[in-house]
């Protein structure tokens, strides 16, 4: 890394929205060549301070400039134009355009009649190519691929034009261990060739592997910026929190395995399965147990959680649920029963982003207890001050439109709605997605502290670290179906579980299809 | 704006959905072929007593019995576009002869055309065309609009000899009817200084409407209104709701006069709330089945047949025509 | 900002920033103009009969019908849907009415079992709304198109053709009778909104259609009832419906079955847009249902009232509503304000991605 002139430089950039100052005096640089990490917990500023890059947000004070120009851009249309191209948070594609209409987006090939969509679908295919995404037929559905892949899609768009700043928001929040390799991959090839990368993330492993220079926001204040090597991984946590890092040292600690009873299983599916989602499969979820779903993308594990609630309805299969037959054909019946489940896909199934947070958090109990018993506005208050306080929502003002809130927050209040409504089985996919550090740590704990009281809970997570650390029990999946079916504990490890996917199907072909594998030490 | 793209389109689809309506309304049964002359009657369908009276004295007419096979096509809540899909199904049929009771006067040559060049004799019944064009139809049979009106026109001058200020209620705006009747009434009472006309607004043909809008009226002319020129007896009667409202008494302080001549109306008449009743005789079966079988024997026929109407002008006539009236 | 200022002033602010402010403002202006015409025109006064008279009270006599399917349309609304039948079943009901009370004593006893079987009549037709679009799944726009189409044929089958004719003094009263010197017509309606609204807003109907409103798929894994809640507001909007058809016949006690209820649709919607629910779902406001409803029958009452020539009426009532709409719409607001206030911000999910 050579120290060129800085592409980017904003300086003294600040911006306040009603009630909040989101932003006060803050500075960034990006330099050509070089990937550059933008750090802060949740509500910290770092999408804002994006948006006031491209021009999405009006800055209050400060200056932008570009290439050493001062310069105020008009929006995503206007930073692309400028050379800025910019994934944010939230997927934002069109779900019912086709994967390489997404992608060509405004960038269509155009032949002497129009549009050569046969070309550009051509074009769209190179472009998903660079990201591993070859397999994708570009003529399908997008709404028809699974959260990380639209991911993907979404950055395989940025970078179809030339650019010479990248800016990706979380962009990994939901890929696991291979995609982020492909995704690194990618953008070390285009730094190499002297694009500025800003990218977020709160994956600290991620973001020591890939980047070359932090700058950490804490309460829209500009705290510092480092060059990655040199600071470790504590000084960094403690300036994004701005307090000593004890508290973060349950992170690593695996927590007591919980004694599983033997009383008959709280609920109990066999043969559970959807066609071309999930194949016919077993699973029992006990009382005060973990039981963590681990698989690569597109193994089904989101497909599994969904066919439990009741949000796709099986084809076959029973399940019984304290030894009577329970029929969960929909979300309303699966809460009845006090099943709840968190979905990954924080936007379109998850916050309804014209209500506030308090509606967004009671939403749920309200809907099991019917409209014509109204939750009472005690009730409703006591719900929201409980889970904002637990799971640290800020800022905390119920009244706010969820959308206003950062992402991290959202899925913040999104916990909070299923944790309130006190279920027997709590189904959690991805539930830590977009959460800082600290507060994933506390979220986790406080999840295990149900747990230990006799919550059962399903658990889903692309990071398969997190799933052996957090379960009692692993169940693997792979190609739609369950191939393992692991007692946590010491003999399992993250390497461990690879290999089961690995090794599936090439060994002894007559055992493949569901095998229990049960390895205990 | 989304709102106002959203409403064209339900007017869009409406309409679309009135067409297909009417299409299977008319694309009935194809079964009477045996020697009976077929007639398809592009009717206007519900709209009040009068039409009934009307149309179901035509389908009574041309029973099996008189050797005709009658095609009913009733418009869909009077949209002229399913009254011109039904003609033209009624041509592409090949039908003997088309009686047509038009919804609105215009946009009538192309179709009208069609069924000269298939040879089909069209025959219009009570609502005229415009442009009127003679040379597109055989003859229009209908009570004469202007005759009719001008009948109230000149009631209205003997009932006033010292003047009167009054209201017209009139149907659709752009029905030739309306024109007609307006066109009759005005050539007379226009005439007259001392016949003040205050103003005239359409309610539809509507007893609600009516009663609206002469309840407006009334107050904005301070209830100085002496007259009230109903181009239907529906509308008519709404007006007579009005005014009772209003505190006055109709027949003393407002004078209403109607046209068609329904049981209901002379009902009123005789109770004295309407002053005034012109007949527009909707019974003239028996005409256009004479026009007919001519036109079916190639004999000439005149382009326009004036059905004869009566008139009311007092409850005692009222009550004299009640027993038998068929409307 | 001053956080304790919380005089008038601050509560007349708080008007102005609703959608419906600018429908006070039309029927305001319109009132104007028909002053201008006539200064005596806002005169009420003690009629005959103890009763008050004037051209306001007839507005708002006129009002009630499209105030009960305003209201009904704007819970449909709410769910991203649209209730095309609220005409139809109108004319149903005044159907189903006049042709009961054709043959049945005037006695107070038959004027409520009309309106009960009104009730009964419009649920029903609510409820085949509810089912073409949750459980069938069409589409609301189709499914209540063809309840507005078959229901105007419906009406013509109960009366044969007929505009049916009836006497019943009750039944006309709820029309044309008053209480405390108002149009009681006016009052029931009013009284059917506001238990509309304590309805929606005690209860959790309305967050739970507002859920459904703004995000259906959320919604639904948040446990909420679509297919119960669809139900619900179609019956709803039915019978606020049939009511309104009670109210339109119950006028002049003769049911027009191609004339009553015509049309009366596009005025709920219309009114409805005009209080500041948006066509796309998700928020509403009754209250500003009403409002439109009331400016729409301003409107019709102006227009008579100026003496607007029959040819000229739908010019007139265009050009006050498209300026209205633009009055309302953000973009022309903005244009008019000179300086973007700084914190005003775009979500940022708005912005298209791409180039
Ligand atoms: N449009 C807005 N209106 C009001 N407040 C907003 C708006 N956008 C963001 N905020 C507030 O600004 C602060 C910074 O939010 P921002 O989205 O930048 O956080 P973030 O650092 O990206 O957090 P996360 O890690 O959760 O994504 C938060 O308190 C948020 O509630
Ligand atoms: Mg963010």
């Amino acid at each position: 890394m050579s120290e060129s002139l800085p592409i980017v430089e904003m300086a003294g950039i600040s911006i306040s929205f009603p009630g909040v100052k989101a932003l006060d005096e803050v500075g960034l640089r990006l330099f050509p060549g070089e990937v550059h990490t933008l750090m802060g917990e949740n509500g910290a500023g770092k999408s804002t301070l994006i948006k006031a890059l491209t021009g999405v947000y009006r800055i209050d004070e400060g200056e932008i400039r570009i290439s050493g120009e001062p310069r105020l851009l008009g929006g995503t249309a206007d930073a692309q134009h400028a050379g800025i191209s910019t994934v944010y948070q939230e997927v934002n594609l069109c779900s019912n355009l086709t994967i390489g209409e997404n992608v060509m987006l405004g960038h269509e090939v155009r032949g002497a009649a129009g549009i050569n969509w046969r070309a550009t679908h051509r074009a769209a295919g190179e472009t998903l190519e660079k990201l591993g995404l070859g397999h994708l037929n570009p003529k399908q559905a997008l709404a028809t691929l699974p959260l990380a892949v639209q991911q993907l899609v979404a950055i395989s768009r940025s970078m179809v034009a030339q650019c010479k700043v990248l800016i990706l928001d979380e962009p990994t929040s939901s890929l696991d261990a291979n995609e982020v390799e492909q995704l690194f991959t990618v953008i070390r090839s285009l730094r190499d060739q002297g694009v500025a990368i800003l990218f977020v993330s709160h994956f600290l492993d991620q973001v020591y592997a890939i980047s070359d220079r932090l700058t950490v926001l804490r309460n829209g204040r500009f705290e510092g910026e480092y060059r990655t090597h040199e600071l470790d991984r504590a000084q960094l946590i403690s300036k994004m929190i701005g307090k000593d890092v004890d508290a973060l040292k349950s992170l690593d600690a695996k927590g007591a395995r919980r004694v599983r009873s033997d009383a008959a299983p709280l609920y109990s599916a066999k043969g559970i399965g959807r066609k071309g989602a999930i194949e016919e499969i077993d699973i029992d979820l006990h009382r005060g147990e973990v039981v963590g779903l681990a698989g690569l993308l597109g193994s089904g594990r989101t497909e599994l959680a969904r066919l439990i609630y009741g949000a796709d309805r099986p084809d076959t299969g029973e399940v019984t649920m304290n030894d009577e037959k329970a029929e969960i054909t929909s979300p309303a019946k699966a809460l009845a029963r006090r099943i709840a489940f968190s979905s990954e896909n924080r936007r379109d199934e998850g916050i309804i982003r014209d209500l506030s947070v308090r509606e967004n958090l009671i939403l749920a109990v309200q809907a099991r207890r019917g409209w014509a018993r109204p939750l009472p506005r005690r009730e409703q208050d006591a719900i929201v001050e409980k889970y904002v306080s637990a799971l640290g929502v800020r800022p905390a003002d119920p009244e706010r439109p969820i959308r206003l809130l950062s992402g991290g927050n959202q899925q913040k209040v999104l916990l909070g709605r299923w944790l309130a409504t006190e279920p027997d089985i709590l189904i959690l996919d991805e539930p830590t997605r977009g959460i800082d550090i600290g507060a994933k740590a506390e979220i986790q704990e406080y999840v295990a502290g149900l747990a230990d009281d006799g919550l059962s809970v399903l658990f889903i997570s692309s990071e398969i670290e997190e799933v052996v650390r957090q379960s009692d029990r692993i169940v693997v999946l792979k190609d739609h179906r369950k191939i393992a079916e692991l007692e946590g504990g010491q003999g399992v490890s993250a390497e461990s579980i690879v290999n089961v996917i690995a090794e599936d199907g090439l060994g002894d072909p007559s055992a493949d299809t569901a095998v229990r594998e049960e390895v205990t030490t | 704006m989304s709102a106002k793209q959203r409403l064209a389109q339900v007017v869009g689809i409406a309409t679309v959905g009135a067409l297909s309506l009417g299409l299977t309304a008319c694309s009935g049964d194809e079964s009477g072929g045996d020697d009976l002359t077929t007639i398809g009657f592009v009717a206007v369908g519900p709209e009040g007593a009068w039409r009934e009276a009307n149309e179901t004295n035509i389908q009574d007419t041309f029973t099996e019995e008189a050797g005709y096979e009658l095609k009913y096509a009733p418009a869909t809540n009077l949209d002229q576009k399913s009254q011109i899909d039904a003609f033209t199904s009624f041509v592409d049929e090949g039908v003997d002869v088309i009686l047509l009771s038009a919804t609105e006067a215009t946009g009538w040559e192309d179709s009208l055309k069609r069924a000269q060049e298939a040879e089909i004799p069209v025959i219009l019944l009570d609502r005229g065309i415009e442009p009127d064009d003679t040379d597109l139809y055989v003859t229009r049979i209908a009570p004469d609009n202007i005759e009719v009106s001008t009948a109230v026109a000149d009631w209205a001058v003997s009932a006033f000899p010292d003047g009167a200020n009054y209201f017209v209620l009139e149907g659709p705006a752009g029905v030739s009817v309306v024109n007609e009747r307006n066109e009759g009434f005005d050539a007379v009472a226009g005439a007259q200084p001392s016949l003040v006309k205050v103003g005239a607004q359409t309610a539809n043909w509507s007893t609600e409407e009516a009663k609206g809008v002469v309840e407006t009226v009334l107050k904005s002319n301070g209830n100085d209104i002496q007259f009230i020129f109903a181009q239907n007896d529906e509308m008519g009667l709404g007006a007579v709701q009005a005014v009772q409202e209003a505190g006055l008494t109709p027949g003393v302080d407002v004078k209403i006069a109607t046209i068609d001549g329904t049981k209901n109306a002379l009902t009123a008449l005789a109770a004295g709330e309407l002053s005034f009743v012109a007949e527009y005789n909707p019974l003239f079966g028996e005409t256009a089945l004479d026009v007919v079988e001519k036109v079916l024997a190639g004999d000439e026929v005149e382009s326009s047949i004036v059905v004869p109407s009566a008139t009311f002008d007092s409850p005692e006539a009222a009550e004299t025509a009640l027993p038998d009236r068929k409307f | 900002m001053s956080a304790n200022a919380h005089g008038p002033f601050e509560a007349l602010k708080g008007l102005v920033r609703r959608q419906y402010f600018w429908g006070i403002v039309a029927i305001a202006l319109l009132l104007l103009v028909n002053l201008a015409k006539d200064p005596g025109y806002l005169a009420v006064s003690v009629g005959s009969s103890g009763n008050l008279v004037g051209n306001v009270i007839d507005i708002l006599r006129a009002a009630a019908p499209i105030i009960l399917i305003s209201v009904g349309m704007c819970l449909v609304v709410a769910t991203r849907g649209i209730d095309l039948s609220v005409g139809s079943v109108m004319v149903v009901a005044g159907a189903v009415s006049m042709e009961f009370l054709k043959g049945a004593p005037d006695t107070v006893g038959s004027g409520l079992a009309a309106i009960g079987l009104v009730v009964v009549v419009s649920a029903a037709l609510g409820a085949v709304n509810g089912m073409l679009v949750s459980v069938v799944g069409l589409q609301p726009f189709i499914s209540t198109l063809v309840i507005m189409l078959a229901g105007r044929g419906l009406a013509k089958v109960i009366t044969g053709g007929q505009n049916t004719t009836a006497t019943n003094e009750m039944f006309r009263w709820t029309a044309n009778g008053h209480v405390l010197g108002l149009p009681a017509v006016f009052l029931l309606a009013l009284l059917l909104a506001v238990a509309m609204g304590l309805l929606v807003r005690r209860s959790a109907l309305g967050l739970m259609l507002e859920a459904l409103g703004m995000d259906a798929k959320a919604a639904r894994l948040a446990g909420v009832n679509r297919r119960a809640l669809l139900f619900t507001v179609y019956i709803l909007s039915g019978v606020l419906a049939g009511f309104a058809g009670v109210f339109a016949t119950a006028s002049v006690m003769t049911v027009d079955v191609s004339r009553t209820g015509y049309q009366l649709e596009l005025d709920a919607i219309l009114a409805v847009v005009i209080g500041g629910t948006s066509l796309a779902g998700g928020k509403f406001n009754i209250t500003g249902a009403v409002i439109g409803a009331i400016l729409i029958a301003t409107l019709d009452k102006t227009v008579v009232f100026l003496g607007v020539s029959s040819s000229a009426t739908p010019a007139f009532k265009a050009v006050v509503i498209v300026a209205l709409c633009l009055l309302q719409s953000e973009r022309v607001r903005r244009a008019f304000r000179k300086r973007r206030s700084a914190v005003a911000v775009r979500p940022a999910e708005r912005e298209k991605v791409a180039a």
